[in-house]
């Protein structure tokens, strides 16, 4: 028996003017398939909606073909419509007569609108319906890391009721020594007594991954602490491991007097010096000039050292970058209260003179040379992904960007979250990130992950995309080049290897059905025979 | 042939920027039919030769830009498997240019109309 194919034409309220329904209407009811065909002026209101329903019901439509406005408008609309007259979502395919055909020409263009609803047809009726079915996920999540972003992050995901288990390598909680609490003075000992506090959130100190397996909902990783191996599930992971700094070559013979940023502001909190400084140094960007983090440090600890010490301070630099929240102001607060600031081509050269650091450089807007000796200089710093980072990316899978930080080149597309689902990044080890935009990635995270499991269980089409046992020679090919990790082998019938896509890790790319050399993987909606019967379409009009 | 043009459109990037088009009023040939793909990657050498066998006149893959593919390598993928097209009809003595790959963002829409007149105007030459 031929499917029943029922098609809609919308001119979406007289919006659409260059097609003759009535000759288009026409033409289609004598489409193969075709057993009604309407014309509505508002498909997509209420009242339209209402009639769409009875329609599908009344005629026993078994297939639905939409032609009015773009899909990527309102094609979830038109999905909800079919499940509410008892058809799957799946079961539906619109013709674009709107964006991509009545807008785009002048002229009459009622051959082309039944071009496309042809096409559409074509597709319809090959369609499969696709089932959605909920899987359990944890609601577990694993924070490696322990600094002032993972301790963050794992407190919000406790306030949405998800267990975390925060796990460092270290013996202790880094939170209290690490940038930024140290560089702002921020008093981390709050945040790690909260943690310590609270019953969601486990805390693993000297721990490590030693393997990690499995998908979104299901993470299984096997955790080494004291010589021990566990094996533990987690629906989500967490990957705030911080960043590291390197001095910028301090000059050979330089010594004690040339410090880090971090050892400035231990210096400016316990005032460690013998006498006080009268002259401070610092160098900024000129190996980087994307630098952040080491530009607010840098403000603040001048602005404390003027104040602490009334030193004169001189800054060189390349270009401030002044584009995180408030930076501007801090720079003109510097520069208000006497911090010299001196712009230079090249970073200065550094030595030795009379027990004091030598400072050679070039003011370009003076346009002279400048010898300053200084009692303390602090030097410039490069912000780099942790240690670790690497082993990381290559025991998840995950792309880092040329400087080796987690997808801060993709923020666009993932804004949080890495092109694994259930992967998620945060704080320094994304990039050279100033504490605002850092905050804000911490409630991301937070409300992403909440969002994925708070409920304990996931919806998602059920085998979407899938390989046939029986095609499937198990080449690996799939495995491979799948963007989102979402492929495995499993194995059945005690003896064959099949690669089975997962529901939820799968983002419906169709890049596994492209370039299976056995074409046994098919992606309902989108298999070739579907693209195949699109093209058909163009032979016969 | 009926001077058709099939163009696969990333439903992340070309699918929205034609849509664009169409909203800004911008105009190209009524010639051109859309398929829309979820990824410029789902887009196979056999699905452009069908296209050129069921007498299209040309054959668009248009992908996102280079380094920012939702799918990563999606649009790498399908700019061999274009390349690879162009290639096998060459080697018949056919034009190798009436199949081409585009990279446009989805606010592109006139990237996009350029790519469908670029491709016309190939379509179009005197003497095929």
């Amino acid at each position: 028996m031929e499917t029943k194919v029922g098609v809609f034409f919308c001119n979406c309220g007289g919006a659409i003017k260059n097609i003759d329904f009535d000759a288009a209407l026409r033409e289609v009811a004598r489409l193969p398939g075709v057993i009604s065909v309407n014309l509505d002026s508002s498909l997509c209101l209420e009242e339209g909606k209402e009639r769409m329903v009875s329609s599908i019901r009344d005629e026993k439509m078994e297939r639905v073909v939409v032609a009015g406005c773009s899909p990527l408008l309102k094609e979830h609309i038109f999905q909800g419509i079919l499940e509410k007259a008892g058809l799957n979502k799946h079961l539906l395919s619109m013709a674009n007569i709107r964006e991509q055909c009545s807008w785009v020409h002048d002229g009459d263009v009622t051959a082309k609108a039944v071009d496309l609803v042809r096409m559409a047809i074509n597709r319809v009726l090959l369609l499969q319906p696709v089932e959605t079915k909920e899987t359990a996920v944890s609601k577990e999540v694993l924070v490696a890391g322990s600094g002032f972003a993972a301790l963050n992050v794992a407190l919000q995901l406790s306030h949405l009721g998800l267990r975390t288990t925060v796990m460092e390598e270290g013996p202790v909680l880094r939170a209290g020594s690490e940038e930024p609490a140290a560089v702002y003075g921020v008093d981390a000992s709050s945040i790690i007594a909260e943690v310590e506090a609270n019953e969601n959130v486990e805390v693993l100190t000297s721990a490590r991954v030693m393997t990690l397996e499995g998908k979104v909902g299901g993470f299984g990783v096997r955790i080494k602490k004291a010589g021990k191996e566990t094996f533990r599930r987690y629906g989500a992971i967490v990957l705030a491991t911080g960043h590291r700094t390197e001095i910028v070559n301090p000059g050979a013979e330089a010594g004690a007097s040339v410090v880090s940023q971090k050892a400035f502001t231990d210096i400016l909190r316990n005032s460690s010096l013998e006498r006080e400084p009268r002259t401070v140094g610092f160098i900024l960007d000129f190996s980087d000039e994307n630098s952040r983090f080491p530009t607010l440090a840098t403000l603040n600890s001048a602005l404390a050292a003027k104040k602490k010490w009334g030193s004169e301070i001189y800054v060189f630099y390349k270009s401030v970058k002044v584009d995180s929240e408030g930076v501007e102001r801090l720079y003109q607060q510097a520069r208000d209260s006497g911090v010299v600031f001196v712009k230079s081509e090249t970073a200065p050269k550094i030595g030795v003179e009379d027990g004091r650091v030598k400072v050679e450089g070039r003011d370009v807007f003076a346009g002279e040379d400048l010898v300053l000796a200084c009692d303390v200089l602090v030097a410039e710093e490069l912000y780099l992904p942790a240690e670790g980072t690497e082993t990381f990316s290559s025991l998840l899978n995950v792309r880092t960007d040329p400087k080796g930080f987690w997808q801060d080149d993709n923020v666009h597309l993932y804004p949080v979250g890495s092109e694994k689902k259930g992967i998620f990044f945060v704080g320094g080890c994304r990039g050279d990130l100033d504490p605002g935009r850092m905050l804000a990635d911490i409630s991301g995270v937070a409300m992403n992950i909440g969002e994925l499991l708070s409920a304990g269980k996931v919806a998602a089409d059920f085998e979407r995309v899938k390989a046939d046992p029986q095609k499937c020679v198990a080449c690996l090919t799939c495995i491979r080049v799948c963007p989102h990790g979402a492929i495995q082998l499993v194995r059945v019938e005690s003896s064959k290897d099949v690669a089975q896509i997962s529901d939820l890790a799968c983002d419906a790319c169709g890049v596994c059905a492209a370039v299976c050399p056995a074409k046994a993987i098919a992606f309902q909606g989108y298999r070739d025979e579907e693209i195949l019967a699109q093209i058909e379409a163009i032979k016969r009009s | 042939m009926n001077g058709k043009i099939v163009a696969f459109c990333c439903e992340n990037s070309a699918y929205p920027a034609a849509d664009l088009a169409g909203k800004l009023g911008l105009h190209y040939s009524e010639n051109l039919r859309i398929i829309r793909v979820p990824c410029a990657g789902r887009v196979d050498v056999i699905h452009i030769l069908k296209a050129l066998e069921n007498g299209a006149a040309g054959v668009l893959v248009l992908g996102c830009e280079e380094g920012a593919c939702r799918h990563i390598t999606g649009n790498t993928r399908a700019k061999e498997r274009v390349e690879y097209s162009s290639m096998l009809l060459r080697e018949i003595n056919l034009d190798g240019r009436v199949v081409a790959m585009f990279n446009l963002s989805p606010n592109a829409p006139h990237k996009f109309v350029k790519a469908v007149n670029d491709i016309g105007n190939i379509t179009a030459e005197p003497g095929r």
